[in-house]
């Protein structure tokens, strides 16, 4: 390979159309086979080393899992304490490039008690392959795993249709199954929901296709991956760049940030969507030199005409269309952390790059996985999918997720130790809290001072003392019905 | 061979994300620099994330006085070309022991004078968080790694409770005791490494390229004689053949491989065919079943 040609090639050919990088997220639990379609897929597809091919080999007659046969399995099995159990508990990341196009594997557990890490998982993705056992069908996981895809996001879904060699290759049973899933599919908000059957121990219709099934006459799995469309963004989506830092160097300020949605370049007019201040873009600026547009996914520093004086936290917006300054929302979130929800407890919302301190939050639903319907709940715990309202200690810009995703999304985060406790995606917002809050109690520094942390100093230790005293205050007040909003 | 590198520009942005997420979110940062190709990028991408300032942390390099001579005088020019602070740490109190990686094991060697080193240095610079070039496809453990890694008081690694990491979205907020390991390049393979280092024209430490250099056979692997402190066994003779690193640490347990790359463009095209996973020549990682996850636990980063 020469330099001339690498550059050449970036110079010329902007990302393609369908994407550079495909990140594809794996549901399925062991019994469908889905690490052996995966270790398939990368055994055939993709450029294993030797001494791995080897290590793969050898420890497949130790186990003499399949007899004579390699258990492509091997290939993914991570962490030790896993290898012992048998089964995968956590994520694992795995990549492969073939001669289009780069690959991203995310392997998500498929069990019911670990919909956190597959929802975790899928957040990542744009792709979602089903893996559904031919014998089977489609089950109450199938819909599980559906359901959390559609929460987070996911728009095109692959329903892999393994073990197809074990009922006789039966396009009637397979098209069932396809038929099922549809129905099942179509409460959700996917653009894009493609079937393959396939054997994964012998290989049919992974990476080649299966002489096995003259039926069908559609994509292979590798062959529909290299060609599907992994971008989801319309075309004319709103621009917003949430502001990480603020880069200053000598007369340069600049706003860092990874472009969330749509698209900039200099002299177009922007808003700070906090305070309603406007400026013009003076400069894309980049270690690379200026640039004459950004879009989604790119990290750059905007300098603008007008010093906004704002920090991070801010978002940056197109002055048509801007986000919603929000300071109650409602929300679809998956509990992640193994402490329940406890209204009473301090917990911080995390948006792009804000963090806001909750007054109050309340669940009012829980999603059912047998029927996908809501049934009213106050109480929510790991692995629940939840409906609840939030109100804000202040207002903080976002948008909803339907409308854009990367402004639409947060994490919630426990306020006394840092844990991240749920994810989740914002179904409605609001401005304007504040006039029902009146009743909140606020917390403030001067308060503190002059009573309950009245021995306290300047020390850093002192300091977060005082943090964590303001915290167990305002937990105390919250376990008798009063709103607080700590502002220290 | 293929020639992507298309997928390269998505890459640098996202770990650019990540370098200006941990650098707003935690108070004392600092960035663990191995001198190796996957240092390399990661300070590449810290410049470009910060330009036009400088990155806003020091580069720390752990020093087991067993490094390549090549890789120590490369360091110290790359602090010097860029002017960025750097803090050298060795582990005072094993070398007054004397360890070494001839009279003791690979595995007691590794956690004395690297994870024992680096968790002094850390403690000793009050960091709260540190940046590393691990990348998830160098091995099964790594495979679940996350972005911000937390660590338990004393550094120890709890795969159990990590915490769980949606979207772009970076929780930074320490618990009590707790600090992080970053990984901006988690989602990179070395492959990527590589054609990054080509597209970009980044110089690497000489012994990444093929040339004529003193080595012994050893177990099957070949073994750079760096300086006299070399012990030979008896009937070994060091003898010059055409060598290059794939991946470099302390030299007496850092495999050489024969190889024509004597560019970097011929070594992004031996790379993405090669026959043999990077780590094969890194003789720690194989002392035992499961090596990198017990080192992790330790608190090796």
């Amino acid at each position: 390979m020469h330099m001339a040609a690498l550059k050449e090639e970036v110079a010329i050919a902007p990302a393609p159309e369908t994407g550079a990088m495909v990140r594809l997220l794996t549901c399925g639990s062991v019994d469908d086979g889905k690490s052996t379609l995966i270790g398939r897929l990368l055994w055939d597809a993709t450029a294993i080393a030797e001494d791995q091919r080897a290590a793969v080999r050898q420890a497949s007659q130790n186990r003499l899992i399949n007899g004579e046969k390699i258990d492509f399995s091997l290939l993914l099995d991570g962490l030790q304490a896993e290898r012992e159990q048998g089964i995968t508990i956590d994520i694992a990341w795995r990549y492969f490039e073939t001669a289009h196009r780069r690959f991203v594997i995310i392997d998500a557990p498929g069990h019911e008690q670990y919909t956190r890490n597959m929802a975790t998982g899928a957040s990542h993705a744009d792709v979602a392959i089903l893996l559904i056992d031919a014998r089977h069908g489609a089950k109450r996981q199938t819909r599980r795993h559906a359901a959390i895809c559609n929460l987070v996001g996911i728009k095109k879904v692959v329903l892999a249709v393994n073990k197809m060699d074990l009922i006789d290759w039966s396009e009637q049973r397979f098209r069932a199954i396809e038929a099922e899933f549809r129905v099942m599919a179509a409460g959700f908000g996917f653009t894009q929901v493609a079937a393959i059957p396939v054997a994964a121990l012998p290989g049919d219709n992974v990476a080649r296709p299966s002489s096995a099934m003259p039926w069908y006459g559609g994509p292979t799995l590798l062959d529909y991956l290299e060609a599907v469309d992994a971008n989801v963004e319309p075309r004319d989506a709103p621009f917003r760049m949430p502001v990480q830092l603020v880069l200053r160097h000598a007369d340069f300020r600049g706003y860092a940030g990874t472009v969330a949605s749509g698209r900039i370049k200099p002299g177009d007019r922007i808003v700070d969507a906090r305070s309603g201040l406007g400026a013009s873009v003076r400069r894309i600026a980049t270690m690379d030199g200026d640039r004459a547009f950004a879009t989604k996914g790119d990290a750059v520093a905007l300098e603008l005409d007008t010093d906004l004086d704002i920090s991070r936290g801010a978002v940056l917006s197109e002055m048509a269309r801007r986000p919603i300054n929000a300071d109650v929302i409602e929300a679809r979130l998956v509990w992640l952390a193994e402490t329940p929800f406890d209204p009473e407890m301090g917990y911080l919302l995390r948006t792009a790059t804000d963090l806001t301190p909750v007054t109050s939050m309340s669940v009012s639903a829980l999603v059912d996985f047998e029927t996908l319907a809501s049934m009213p709940a106050h109480a929510c715990t790991v692995n629940d999918i939840a409906d609840c309202r939030i109100l804000l200690g202040r207002a903080t810009p976002l948008d909803l997720f339907s409308d854009l995703p990367g402004t639409g999304n947060f994490v919630l985060v426990s306020a006394v130790d840092g844990a991240t406790v749920a994810g989740g995606v914002i179904t409605w917002a609001q401005s304007g809290a504040s006039t029902m809050g009146d009743n909140v109690f606020v917390l403030n520094r001067e308060l503190l001072s002059r009573g309950l942390c009245s021995d306290l100093g300047d020390s850093p230790a002192d300091l977060a003392e005082f943090h964590r005293r303001a915290q167990e205050a305002a937990i105390l007040l919250r376990s008798v019905g009063i709103p607080v909003l700590i502002e220290i | 061979m293929t020639a992507l590198v298309s997928h390269l520009k998505l890459l640098e942005a996202e770990s650019i994300h990540i370098f200006r997420e941990a650098a707003a979110q935690f108070r004392a940062p600092v960035l663990m620099y191995s001198i190796g190709k996957d240092s390399t990028v990661l300070l590449h991408l810290a410049r470009k994330a910060f330009w036009p300032a400088k990155p806003p942390f020091p580069l720390l390099h752990i020093d087991t006085t067993w490094k390549f001579r090549d890789m120590i005088a490369f360091r110290d020019r790359t602090a010097k070309e860029l002017g960025l602070d750097l803090i050298v740490h060795t582990n005072h109190e094993g070398l007054a022991r004397g360890i070494n990686p001839f009279d003791n094991s690979p595995s007691v060697y590794t956690d004395i004078m690297k994870t024992q080193a680096l968790r002094q240095a850390l403690d000793a610079g009050g960091f709260d968080a540190a940046f590393g070039g691990a990348r998830r496809d160098e091995e099964a453990s790594r495979a679940k790694e996350r972005v911000f890694s937390f660590r338990a008081a004393g550094h120890r690694w709890e795969p159990r409770r990590q915490r769980p990491e949606m979207w772009t979205l970076l929780n930074g907020r320490l618990g009590k005791g707790e600090t992080v390991r970053v990984f901006p390049l988690s989602n990179w393979t070395e492959g990527d490494v590589w054609r990054y280092l080509a597209l970009e024209k980044l110089d690497v430490v000489p012994l990444y390229l093929a040339a004529m250099r003193p080595v012994v056979q050893r177990d099957g692997q070949l073994i750079m004689v760096d300086d006299d402190r070399m012990r030979l066994e008896p009937g070994e003779k060091p003898e010059m053949r055409k060598i290059r690193f794939r991946t470099l640490g302390c030299w007496p347990l850092t495999a050489a491989v024969e190889s024509d790359a004597s560019d970097i463009d011929a070594v992004v095209s031996e790379v993405l065919s090669a026959k043999y996973s990077e780590r094969a020549g890194r003789l720690i990682d194989h002392d035992q079943a499961g090596a990198m996850e017990m080192k992790k636990r330790e608190g090796y980063f």
